[in-house]
């Protein structure tokens, strides 16, 4: 019978949990990963709400406790007292819960957290046996080694899980692009853009490894979009202009334009088609409507031209693109060139993959030609440029996860409980890679 | 959370979700849910059709305990043929909805009990199959009671999983509700134990209406004769017996002590793992308070002898 039932797959970003079983094709639950307890709330294990933050000391050091848990006071059964997900959200809005993320720029910061997050997610969310299934986990770039044995003592101790596989993201977001009809091999080789509410990384990934070195991350992502949105919103003097209607307005009219300038003289000529109104409807039964203007094409410009946006971070997408594979090893550029790859909700504006694509391939055309010039007389190949955009996007990492999971090999790459038993939590430290060479 | 629900969770935000009005789309997810239960939300034909098809291991043994019934009482008019691969299907069309909000709520909530309602079926027929010993009994007294009248009727056993069963059995006072359980793991062994004698003392202590709950590693007495019963008493299997009285046998508390004893399971392994939890969480604290005491403790830097460079020493002058 065990191995009937699907695999389970579990997204946990910063901002967004993404569960659900192997095989389909979008996750069945997607909520904040968001823990709201009993007690006074506060920042466990990690500093304040900036970012990058400055831990003083890696989570592994204090045993991951964090500070909060007076624990000895605990007697009853408080420990079951927390809500997850959407629910924490409502909770914490209430008195008596503080609202805790576990995750921070991606990885675990609170173990205790985490572990009840998972047992929730686990019992009350997806309603398994963790006995009978399988366990594809997913993890950010550079996650220190110490933090996968964690996971896996949470997974096969806490929980006794049949089999455990944890993923790197950008290399299931690679996978999630085999759907494309734009790919023809499914390699594993690409640079993945994965843009999502926090931050924007570009990673390369060579035949299913991730090229620490030369992985480049941006300050500007969906909440920065956001941010911009409610700025001009608050210029024009509309008569809403809350984070919620700026959120509503960047996800349902905003596309990416060829040319700024092009866009706003064609917004002059022709206002009726362009120019948008947007209701915004309140609970107590009143609505009122906002004018959506150029904020259309300039929000999502910001990834283009990001002096428009801040005044500290200046390089335009493309151009980070570009340096990252220019930094990446000379014989597997050609690859990243030719699968780039997006990922994350701030990736779905209309047109945001060919306006990538035709910006990076100026780069590089520019370049070759330099290069030809000096060489004097020698002609450049050329070379290929290619985004991929797919109807995954949103989810990517996810999906890939999904897809990986339901392959009958799946499970002779997890290690099972029974491996673990015998060689301890470093084991986790290696996995083969899932969806590599070799493999359909 | 204590109790874990009795609805599947994601039925019932998916229904609530295309119920609202919504636009249709097409769905095809393939969901899970405790004991090895497996559902197919689809919507095969139009988007507005929404089918919700149900796999259940022991389906053979519940159908032989009148499940169709059951089924067909909660779901009548939105029974379809079921699914290939799957045992049972209901399908609702968007479109064609109880008109009032009510009436969904109902649908939805009806539809996320979807397995409860399936293995509800034995429990209920040996619920009324004790009302109507209970009436028989009534005739005599102890002492004058015929043959086979106090003696209960057959166990009804359920294989739900691969390795553990519920055997219900009906007599004329009593419901006998026996699970038998196994653990893998040695860790899991003893935490069981613990919880399992808890509830044992439960009705000693604070709870009098509590049902008397019994724990044993050899077969109990009612089992006896049953085929598949492993009687070697090894300590691998153990058995425990709910003795539900006819005070939670009344028509208005039957549906929440069927629905409560079918998450008996689950809810048994979800504290064990809760407890797991809280104790690691009680291990990282401390881990966290040694290590600091350890970085507390680290030897103040001792005074060495300072030289000049060419090798001479400061003293102090006597």
């Amino acid at each position: 019978m065990a191995n009937q039932t699907p695999a389970v797959v579990m997204d946990n970003g910063t901002g967004y949990s993404k569960l659900g079983f192997a095989g389909n094709d979008s996750p069945s639950f997607v909520f904040p990963t968001a823990i709201a307890t009993k007690g006074v709330g506060g920042g466990a294990g990690g500093s304040g709400s900036g970012r990058p933050a400055v831990a003083n000391k890696p989570s592994f050091l204090t045993g991951g406790a964090g500070p909060g848990g007076h624990l000895s006071g605990k007697r009853g059964t408080e420990d079951l007292d927390f809500f997850i997900g959407d629910e924490a959200l409502a909770a914490s809005a209430g008195p008596g819960y503080g609202l805790h993320y576990p995750i921070r720029h991606g990885q675990i910061e609170n173990w205790d957290h985490m572990e009840r997050f998972w047992s929730n997610s686990i019992f009350k969310y997806l309603r398994v046996e963790p006995e009978d299934h399988y366990f594809l986990l997913t993890e950010p770039p550079l996650n220190p080694p110490e933090n996968r044995e964690n996971t896996a003592e949470i997974m096969f101790e806490s929980f006794n899980c049949a089999g455990l596989y944890i993923a790197v993201q950008a290399v299931l977001a690679l996978a999630a692009s085999w759907t494309s009809s734009k790919v023809q091999d499914r390699s594993l080789t690409g640079t993945v853009i994965d843009s999502g509410e926090g931050v924007t990384h570009v990673i390369p990934v060579a035949e299913g490894y991730v090229i620490g070195s030369s992985i480049k991350s941006i300050p500007i992502a969906g909440r920065d979009i956001t941010y911009f949105v409610q700025s001009l919103l608050r210029d024009r003097g509309e008569p809403d202009s809350s984070l919620k209607t700026a959120e509503r307005i960047k996800e349902e009219f905003c596309y990416v334009c060829p040319d700024i300038v092009k866009e706003f003289s064609r917004f002059d000529r022709e206002p009726e088609d362009r120019f948008r109104k947007h209701t915004v409807n309140y609970p107590n039964g009143k609505s009122v409507v906002v004018d959506v203007g150029y904020e259309r094409f300039l929000a999502p410009e910001i990834f283009f031209n990001p002096e428009i946006y801040s005044s500290d971070f200046l390089t335009p997408l493309p151009n980070i693109v570009d340096t990252v594979i220019q930094t990446s090893p000379i014989d597997v550029r050609r690859g990243l060139y030719k699968n780039i790859v997006l990922s994350g909700g701030s990736t779905l504006y209309k047109d945001f993959g060919r306006r990538l694509q035709r910006d990076i391939r100026h780069l590089v055309d520019a370049r070759i030609k330099a290069s030809e010039a000096r060489s004097g007389g020698a002609k450049s190949g050329g070379l290929d440029v290619q985004v991929i955009t797919h109807k995954r996007q949103r989810h990517g990492p996810w999906f890939g996860g999904s897809l990986l999971g339901q392959t009958p090999e799946f499970r002779s790459y997890c290690h099972t409980k029974a491996e673990y038993d015998e060689i301890g939590p470093s084991i986790v430290r290696r996995f083969a890679l899932l969806g590599g060479p070799g493999s359909t | 959370m204590l109790l874990l629900d009795y609805q599947n969770v994601l039925i019932e935000s998916m229904l609530k979700d295309r119920f609202s009005g919504a636009a249709p789309v097409s769905i095809d997810q393939v969901v899970s849910d405790f004991d090895g239960v497996t559902f197919h939300i689809s919507t095969p034909e139009s988007k507005t059709k929404i089918r919700v098809s149900i796999h259940v291991k022991c389906f053979q043994e519940l159908v032989q305990y009148g499940a169709q019934a059951v089924l067909e009482r909660e779901y009548g008019p939105y029974i379809v043929e079921p699914e290939s691969g799957y045992d049972f299907s209901v399908q609702v069309d968007l479109e064609n909805l109880p008109a009032d909000q009510e009436g969904k709520d109902d649908l939805i909530r009806r539809i996320s009990l979807l397995k409860r309602n399936a293995m509800a079926a034995p429990f209920e027929q040996a619920f009324d199959e004790f009302a109507q010993r209970q009436e028989e009994a009534s005739k005599y007294t102890s002492e004058s009671a015929p043959q086979g009248v106090l003696e209960g009727g057959e166990v009804r056993a359920i294989h739900y999983r691969e390795e553990e069963a519920i055997y219900i059995k009906a007599s004329h006072d009593r419901v006998t509700v026996i699970f038998s359980t196994i653990f893998r793991e040695e860790t899991d062994r003893i935490f069981g134990k613990v919880f399992l004698q808890e509830f044992v003392d439960a009705r000693r202590r604070a709870i009098q209406n509590a049902p008397q709950v019994l724990f044993r590693h050899d077969p109990p007495l009612e089992l006896e004769g049953i085929p598949g019963i492993n009687t070697s008493g090894s300590g691998e299997v153990g058995y425990i017996t709910f003795v539900l009285f006819p005070r939670h046998l009344t028509a208005q508390r039957r549906e929440e002590v069927i629905s409560h004893i079918q998450t008996f399971r689950d809810y048994f392994h979800y504290h064990i793992k809760a407890s797991k939890a809280y104790i690691h969480s009680r291990m990282r604290r401390r881990t966290a308070d040694f290590l600091q005491v350890l970085r507390r403790a680290r030897p103040e830097t001792e005074e060495k002898e300072r030289k000049t460079a060419s090798g001479r020493t400061f003293r102090v002058q006597a």
